[in-house]
């Protein structure tokens, strides 16, 4: 059985039904009773009606108000917002720009907690700089420090390094966390930067002598790779994201005797790099706190790579079309002793 | 006796009648999308009662939120409470309203007013 419907005014418009037919017949009493009927329902609708209306004012106002209060909450968030964005820029200048993301995306681990690792140390410093600062007006110290170190760490940070402090005159950098691209990768990415900053350095000293400065910084740069602890050191209330162990110690003794203006780097280090830079071998060395004799390499650029194939053609009748793979050792020099003689000759 | 129970939706309340002694209980949030089709099945259950109860009813509503359609269609479930309490069967209705809620508040006052005969109560929600 189909439940018998309801629709709003259902009532009124059966009333409203009768009507005609009512009149139609002009039956006094029947007009009457069917007034009365009209009027009590009449009065019942014009009751709903003025409730609803002021109902539907009510709710009115209070989606008004509400309105009013999102505005506000919205124009407050967005002033909180604008403030959180310079302080969060404030704060990314103290911070690791990696550890700065990571940890306003909430990927950041912000417990006492520490990882084993392997990672690329590398360690800087100004060579003399104590005497150099003596020597220098504080504010011109200051200026060419700030100087030095922003654009050290342009290039640090454009080699995906993570910068760990300055101290001092010192820069304390790692690569291998919290983004690695392998242990091979981040030595080679850290010996690139600090070819990219002594390079630029010579670049730094020609800038500053023509300031006039008479002491131009000349930096020593040791690097190393190995097992380290990295993560975040300190307390609940202070932490600090950081390396320590023995590795990191090395990397900085290996600093504490680089030349100036030179890199020098641990065996572990160089052989990431070995086909990638130039290194000359120094005598194994004792270091303060290190009990074992360490091998370095002096870095002095980028290798050369030579080309494999070679090709002369002259109006005179020479020709040359040589692959370099397909001789011998003794062929290619037999070969290039009768190529000088012909030069020496020609010349 | 004429029994009812609907389940609540995110849009309509739960609607129940049942119980010894009888007791109508609406509540929760009122704005179906179509209230005839909602509510016609309620309204005539209340007009059914009429003839099937023997003992006397109590109503109870709780709403949160009732939109204008639904204010149309509970006058209509009120007539019919109307009726009850004229055969002498019901006991008491109470509104329960949400204490910061002016506006049910007052939507149950002007219900009161409506129907002043009825042994109406009006109560913050517990």
């Amino acid at each position: 059985m189909t439940a018998p419907s309801f629709t709003f005014y259902d009532r009124e418009r059966a009333l409203l039904a009768e009507g005609p037919e009512l009149l139609a017949r002009a039956d006094p009493l029947e007009i009457k009773d069917y007034t009365i009927r009209l009027l009590d329902r009449f009065e019942k609708v014009v009751r709903e009606n003025e409730d609803l209306t002021r109902h539907s004012d009510r709710q009115e106002q209070r989606l008004v108000k509400l309105n009013k209060n999102l505005k506000t909450q919205a124009r407050d968030l967005e002033e909180r917002q604008t403030k959180l964005e310079s302080i969060s820029k404030n704060l990314a200048r103290y911070l690791p720009p990696q550890i700065h993301e990571a940890l306003f995306s909430g990927q950041h681990e912000t417990a006492v907690v520490t990882k084993r690792k392997k990672l690329t140390i590398f360690f800087s410093d100004i060579r003399g700089f104590t005497e150099i600062a003596e020597n220098l007006q504080p504010e011109e110290l200051t200026d060419t420090l700030n100087e030095y170190f922003s654009e050290m760490t342009e290039i640090a940070l454009a080699h995906g390094a993570t910068i760990d402090k300055y101290i001092g005159d010192a820069i304390m950098i790692f690569f291998g966390d919290p983004e690695s691209k392998g242990v091979r990768e981040d030595a080679r990415a850290c010996v690139t930067m600090a070819l990219q900053m002594q390079n630029h350095m010579r670049s730094l000293r020609k800038r500053w002598q023509l300031r006039g400065f008479s002491h131009p910084f000349e930096i020593r740069i040791g690097i190393n790779t190995g097992f380290c602890n990295v993560g975040n050191f300190g307390s609940e209330q202070r932490l600090s994201y950081t390396i320590i162990g023995g590795e990191v110690n090395l990397a900085q003794r290996i600093e504490s005797i680089a030349d100036p203006g030179g890199i020098l780097i641990s065996a572990d280090t160089y052989a990431h790099v070995i086909d990638l830079v130039e290194g000359d071998e120094r005598e194994s060395v004792s270091l303060k706190g290190i009990d074992r004799k360490i091998k370095t390499y002096a870095i002095s650029g980028r290798k050369q790579s030579r080309p494999q194939s070679f090709k002369i053609s002259h109006p005179a009748g020479v020709s040359v079309d040589l692959d370099r793979d397909q001789l011998s050792e003794a062929e290619r020099k037999n070969l290039a002793d009768q190529l000088r003689s012909l030069a020496d000759d020609l010349s | 006796m004429t029994s009812l129970n609907i389940q609540a939706t995110d849009r309509t309340p739960e609607i129940s009648i049942e119980g010894s002694p009888p007791r109508m209980r609406i509540s929760g949030e009122s704005f179906p999308e179509d209230v005839a089709a909602f509510y016609g099945p309620v309204v005539f259950a209340v007009e059914s009662l009429v003839d099937s109860l023997t003992e006397r009813l109590h109503v109870e509503i709780n709403l949160a939120y009732v939109n204008s359609s639904s204010i149309k269609a509970l006058y209509r479930i009120f007539e019919g409470i109307s009726e009850i309490h004229s055969k002498n069967l019901l006991e008491s209705i109470t509104w329960f309203y949400p204490d910061d809620d002016d506006i049910l508040q007052e939507l149950g006052e002007d219900f009161k007013d409506r129907f002043p005969d009825l042994p109406f109560q009006i109560e913050i929600t517990a």
